[in-house]
């Protein structure tokens, strides 16, 4: 059988594709699209470093194939930045309070607490580590990143009240 | 051939006898995949053909005066969130796919998996069968309905034919008093951690007797079992601690757990009467608090 057709949102741009079936979401959007930024950990599932967007919601890019993901929208730590001086409030957050060590987990981990304040503007601390339990990190820790998340949080409902 | 996997087709039909006509065209070459949350972590190199599951229509869940009916391809995450399913026994399910894998994990990963991929440790499946499910399995022919663990044959293997696949799981209605409970032990570690031991129960009492009762367990044996001599300790007994001991002593008995690196076969059958003991509690003081 041929390849595939593959009509996919990437960060709101759409790409036409032609992929193999056993091409991985994550193998197409750092091979093909040039989309680095999510990175490859453990590629079973278990570390979250793989983690982005689809339709809003977070899942592993390691474990879903290309195809499986035709008509969809996809959303990857680049897609985060309006502008490219103007950092996400995850992002801010996250240099504010230093929840970057080494940065291998960092992607996953902000687009997975993307999709925690997509569904829920106003989280619990314990929503936020709930909602973070599929994300490892071996350097930084996990604190410094809910405090970041709790804080991106306000600073999102303060600016949709202004 | 090489030993990766590298399936060369891939296909996503449109409803369930284009299904299961590939799966017969393709036989033993063939997988279905739904969230794929199993299968590309195993990605088995002789899967020539993948069949998705996604545009059957089967990711819903549902109540009428027949009972509850869940689609094949409904995701962990609806049914942890389900108002169908946040109240009486069948908070059981719900409370299984809280406890179940990642919250990303949760997203992709479908009840009709879960059950095919046939896992000694498979939450939800001990949910559903304490629940006294049953599945409605398609093929080429006629469907068929069989009760949740007949699905089981071994480790990783089920008893579907090669042109079946699972469409849609029944809960029956529980309409006398009853309480249901689902406890699971890991490592908590982290929260990917399968179960070392996995229990589910079920009870229904009327006043302080056991009318009826299921117990499966989970991650003791080849397939997901029903301690049957544990159950029938209970039934048309007088619910007390003593006969609660007894009852999870039994079940304790009729586990055959393996060493594995999760745990060793002497702990787990140590752990077994513990969270028998704790599912049939949660069970009576749940059954005190739910009418009809
Ligand atoms: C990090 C991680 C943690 C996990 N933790 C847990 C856990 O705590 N508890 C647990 O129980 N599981 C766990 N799992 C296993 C897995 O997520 C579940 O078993 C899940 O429900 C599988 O569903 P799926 O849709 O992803 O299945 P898939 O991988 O798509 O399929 C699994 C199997 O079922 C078959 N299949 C799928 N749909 C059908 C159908 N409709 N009819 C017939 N056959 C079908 C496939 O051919 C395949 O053989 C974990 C997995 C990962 C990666």
């Amino acid at each position: 059988m041929a390849k595939i057709n593959l009509n996919i949102s990437v960060n709101g741009r759409r790409y036409q594709l032609a992929v193999e079936p056993y091409e991985t979401l994550l193998d197409v959007l750092r091979n093909r699209l040039g989309l680095t930024g999510t990175k490859m950990g453990c590629g079973s599932g278990e570390c979250g470093a793989c983690t982005v967007n689809i339709n809003g919601w977070a899942i592993l890019s390691c474990l879903t194939l290309a195809v499986q993901t035709d008509g969809k929208e996809i959303q990857t730590i680049e897609g985060l930045q309006k502008r490219p001086d103007e950092l996400h409030p995850l992002q801010e957050a996250f240099v504010k309070h230093a929840a970057v060590q080494c940065g291998y987990c960092t992607p996953g981990m902000i687009m997975a607490s993307k999709a925690i304040l997509d569904h829920n503007p106003n989280p619990s601390e314990d929503a936020v580590r709930k909602g973070l339990s599929g994300n490892l990190c071996r350097c930084t820790g996990y604190d410094r990143q809910v405090k970041a998340v709790l804080e991106a949080a306000r600073t999102i409902r303060k600016a949709q009240h202004e | 051939m090489t030993a990766f996997f590298r399936p060369s087709e891939y296909h996503r039909p449109n409803n369930l006898s284009e299904a299961a006509q590939l799966l017969s065209n393709f036989g033993k070459k063939a997988k279905l995949i739904a969230g794929g949350t199993d299968l590309l972590v195993t990605k088995p190199p002789e899967v020539e053909c993948l069949i998705d599951v996604a545009n059957l229509d089967l990711n819903y869940i549902r109540k009428d005066d027949d009972g509850i009916k869940i689609g094949a391809a409904t995701t962990v995450d609806v049914i942890e969130s389900s108002e169908i399913l946040s109240s009486g026994p069948y908070v059981v399910l719900s409370e299984a796919a809280g406890v179940m894998a990642t919250p990303a994990v949760r997203n992709m990963a479908t009840i009709g998996g879960n059950i095919c991929n046939a896992s000694p440790a498979a939450d939800l499946s001990l949910a559903l069968m304490v629940l006294d499910s049953t599945a409605k399995v398609a093929g080429q022919g006629e469907s068929r309905i069989l009760p949740i663990s007949d699905i089981f044959e071994d480790v990783n293997k089920t008893t579907l034919k090669e042109d079946e696949l699972l469409v849609e799981i029944h809960i029956p209605l529980v309409t006398r008093t009853t309480g249901a409970s689902f406890i699971k032990l890991r490592h908590h570690q982290t929260s990917v951690d399968i179960a070392i031991v996995n229990v589910a129960a079920r009870l229904t009492c009327s006043k302080d007797h056991c009318e009826d009762v299921r117990i499966a367990l989970g991650a003791v044996a080849k397939k997901p079992v029903y301690a049957k001599k544990a159950e029938k300790f209970l039934i048309g007994k007088r619910l007390d601690a003593e006969l609660i001991q007894e009852s999870a002593e039994a079940a304790a008995g009729e586990s055959k757990p393996i060493d594995d690196v999760r745990a060793s076969a002497g702990y787990r059958k140590k752990m077994v009467p513990i969270l028998v003991k704790r599912a049939l509690e949660d069970c009576v003081r749940r059954c005190g608090t739910w009418q009809k």
